[in-house]
């Protein structure tokens, strides 16, 4: 496991701020300056250190920092997620973008986040299950970010008993809704996003009927067994689900796939696979002449970089976090991002970046009420109290973006769209209207 | 009624799934059927091929013609030095199966840990590889599936040719059968052992390249194909190089043609399945013993 934490570089600056660190010429001159103001005959009085202190833009939107924003305070967080192995591309967005929200945070005059990184090796349950026992026992974690669908599933009962915090915002999955302490940041993978794609494909292709589908066991099943059978007749006004192709996660060929789908002779195909698989099949599809829109519910710029230009015909519906979204946060955010990392984050970078500021929220209302932010049961109940937090996803250039927990499913509501490539980036089509959003059932 | 251009092409996809295999089992059993050293580094040299020519073609801009040839050569020079540094003072210090395999295990995690480090978790893809689709009637092959088949086949026949027809290739074969006899008649068998692995490293080599050309390069790709390679080789018999390719050749099409009735999930159960089958009632392999 890795612990990160944030200290002092030896040039003199702060590497935490980027500010150089007090010296004695500074000293003198915010004396001078002080000495003036009493000079001046004003009635001068000490500003709080934090006010002081404050110069993160961060400060502007999330408040102040110094006590009541956690200076001081120490809280441990865990990070489950996958290092190594096929999904280590979103171990590695995931892990940047909180570790660079827990140094923001500590550079706002916020409170000391650490977080330690459990490798689910992608997806595996023992060391996800072995992992986070290991953070909780002897990192002492408040707070959990983890990711991926199965791994963080077996997470429950060791969460709920520990009452450990947790966010998912990765592999969303039915299974996970409706469980105390643990909380979704993304639509829910494959099933919010489905009836909007699938609406989308039937408006944009009315003589599409016949559909074919693909997905894994791992992930989005629900939204292929319940959802699509529901919803394309319905849809496309008499069509029919006529291949349903299973695939291992992790396939790089998928010959089988395209050989049994081409015979169903399908108008369109619907996918939930994910990751790097997505790459291959939308690249494998198009080289096997297959040239019927394919529309997924994930973009990633991995999966991009596998299927090159054959990604230009690729559809997708998702909660899309969009770098060139002006909200101010998300404006400080990007400029962050690159200039720690030398690159735009990632939709999954966005998600766990945003998560830390959840918890630097939280964090501050406990301790507005006197209580101990290092409980993870304190913090869910600030969580409940007030479900409202602020977002990297929409607002615009003046406003920062909201996002809200539904209380009872453990959901989060983010601006849903479609999303066509072209050369290789996302360009949105149309927003998904909220009502297409599908209910949460407890049994989903 | 089941439909003809479903098996047609199941059928194309599963020789060019089968060649790939079995250019990879072929590798993994010249060496293992010559050095009984289960070499599961090869997992690392087919790593290194991949990230070689990203490394020639993308980094320092080089045409394909040289950066394959190029990136071929690392991966022999790493088997080679695989060998000399790793398996021969190994082997001198009387070192068990076991520890080798351990050792080969433990480089193969290092080689996937560096790549992450170094180029880090993301796929990477080879520029500029041209490919085109060809329909033959419903069925369609691309550029890159017959260049997989063709240069395959042709690497596999080479090889079986040079252990066949040439000296080295008969010493080879000598020390496969019983190295001490061969020692004894004046073959170095520390030099066939290297000659072996450098033969293996360069054959998973091309398959590695020829995979890139059409895929990507991430740090953990070798592992799956090398698995597949030990399971043909088991399959096609352990002391026989062209059954590990026979062996190859009949895992790539159980597992494309077992389409026909049963969805993709279930293709790696098919390959166990019939591993399975085979060790229980042929359990030599389909080949059994041969010369090489």
């Amino acid at each position: 496991m890795a612990v990160y934490g944030t200290s002092r570089d030896g040039d003199g600056t702060d590497i935490d701020t980027g500010r150089p660190a007090i010296d004695r010429r500074r000293l003198l001159l915010k004396g001078a300056a002080a000495g003036a103001a009493i000079a001046a005959g004003g009635r001068f009085s000490f500003p709080r250190l934090a006010a002081a202190q404050d110069s993160s833009p961060l400060n502007a939107i999330f408040g102040p920092g110094g006590a009541v924003g956690g200076q001081g305070k120490t809280v441990q967080g865990g990070m489950n997620l996958a290092m190594t192995g096929l999904g280590a591309f979103f171990g590695e967005v995931m892990s940047k973008g909180a570790l660079l929200a827990a140094k923001q945070i500590k550079a706002a005059n916020g409170p000391d986040i650490v977080l330690t990184i459990n490798d689910h090796q992608s997806g595996e349950v023992p060391p996800s299950v072995n992992g986070v026992r290991k953070l909780i026992s002897q990192n002492k974690i408040s707070f959990l970010q983890t990711s991926y669908g199965a791994p963080s599933e077996a997470l429950i009962p060791i969460l709920q008993q520990n009452k450990i915090l947790t966010f998912n915002g990765g592999g969303a999955s039915p299974k996970q809704l409706f469980q105390d302490f643990l909380w979704m940041t993304r639509m829910v993978f494959a099933y919010d996003p489905t009836p909007g794609a699938l609406t989308w494909l039937a408006k944009t292709y009315s003589d599409a009927k016949r559909l074919a589908t693909i997905g894994t066991l791992e992930n989005g099943v629900e939204a292929l067994d319940q959802l699509a059978p529901k919803v394309w007749p319905d849809v496309s006004k008499g069509g029919e689900i006529v291949a349903k192709e299973i695939h291992d996660v992790g396939l790089t060929d998928f010959s089988q796939v395209i050989a049994r789908v081409k015979a169903t002779n399908p108008d369109a195909i619907f996918t939930v696979s994910f990751g790097n698989d997505l790459g291959y099949l939308v690249k494998q599809f198009r080289e096997a002449a297959v040239t019927v829109p394919i529309v997924g519910i994930e973009f990633t710029q991995d999966a991009q970089t596998i299927a090159g230009a054959a990604y230009d015909t690729f559809v997708f519906a998702t909660d899309y976090y969009d770098t060139a979204n002006p909200n101010p946060w998300n404006v400080e955010f990007v400029k962050a991002h690159n200039a720690e990392y030398g690159k735009d984050p990632e939709y999954y970078g966005a998600n766990y970046y945003e998560q830390v500021f959840v918890v630097w929220d939280l964090i501050r209302r406990v301790l507005e009420e006197n209580g101990d932010p290092t409980k993870g049961d304190a913090l869910q109940t600030a969580l409940i109290q007030k479900p409202v937090f602020k977002s990297v996803y929409g607002g615009d250039a003046s406003n920062v973006g909201e996002m809200t927990f539904d209380t009872q499913a453990h959901t989060i509501a983010k601006p849903m769209g479609v999303f066509a490539v072209k050369d290789g980036k996302p360009k949105l089509l149309e927003p998904i209207p909220t009502e297409l959003v599908p209910p949460k059932e407890k049994s989903a | 009624m089941i439909d003809p251009q479903l098996i047609a092409q199941l059928l194309v996809a599963g020789v060019v799934l089968g060649s790939r295999y079995a250019l990879i089992a072929v590798s993994f059993g010249v060496i293992y059927s010559t050095t009984q050293i289960f070499h599961l580094a090869h997992a690392g040299t087919y790593t290194v091929a991949a990230y070689a020519a990203i490394v020639v073609a993308n980094r320092f801009g080089a045409p394909l013609w040289l950066a394959l040839p190029a990136a071929a050569a690392v991966a022999v020079a790493f088997g080679a030095v695989t060998d000399l540094a790793m398996y021969q003072p190994m082997r001198r210090r009387s070192a068990t199966k076991l520890a080798m395999f351990l050792a080969s295990l433990g480089l193969s995690i290092v080689v996937s840990s560096l790549a992450q480090i170094v180029f880090g978790p993301q796929n990477l893809s080879l520029d500029r590889v041209p490919n085109q689709t060809f329909l033959l009637g419903n069925v369609t092959v691309t550029t890159l599936n017959i260049a997989e088949v063709v240069v395959g086949w042709a690497a596999i026949g080479a090889l079986l040719l040079f252990l066949r027809r040439t000296q080295f290739g008969r010493a080879i074969n000598a020390v496969r059968i019983n190295p001490q006899v061969a020692m004894a008649v004046g073959v170095s068998v520390d030099r066939i052992y290297l000659l072996v692995m450098m033969i293996g490293s360069l054959l998973v080599a091309i398959a590695a390249l020829l995979f890139l050309m059409g895929n990507v390069a991430f740090p953990t790709m070798g592992l799956d194909p090398i698995l597949i390679g030990f399971i043909a080789v088991f399959l096609g018999g352990t002391d026989n190089v062209f059954g590990a390719a026979v062996g190859g050749l009949a895992l790539g099409l159980a597992t494309s043609l077992s389409g026909i009735w049963i969805s993709g999930d279930f293709a790696s159960a098919v390959v166990f399945a019939i591993l399975f089958v085979v060790l229980v009632f042929r359990p030599q392999g389909l080949l059994g013993k041969a010369a090489l």
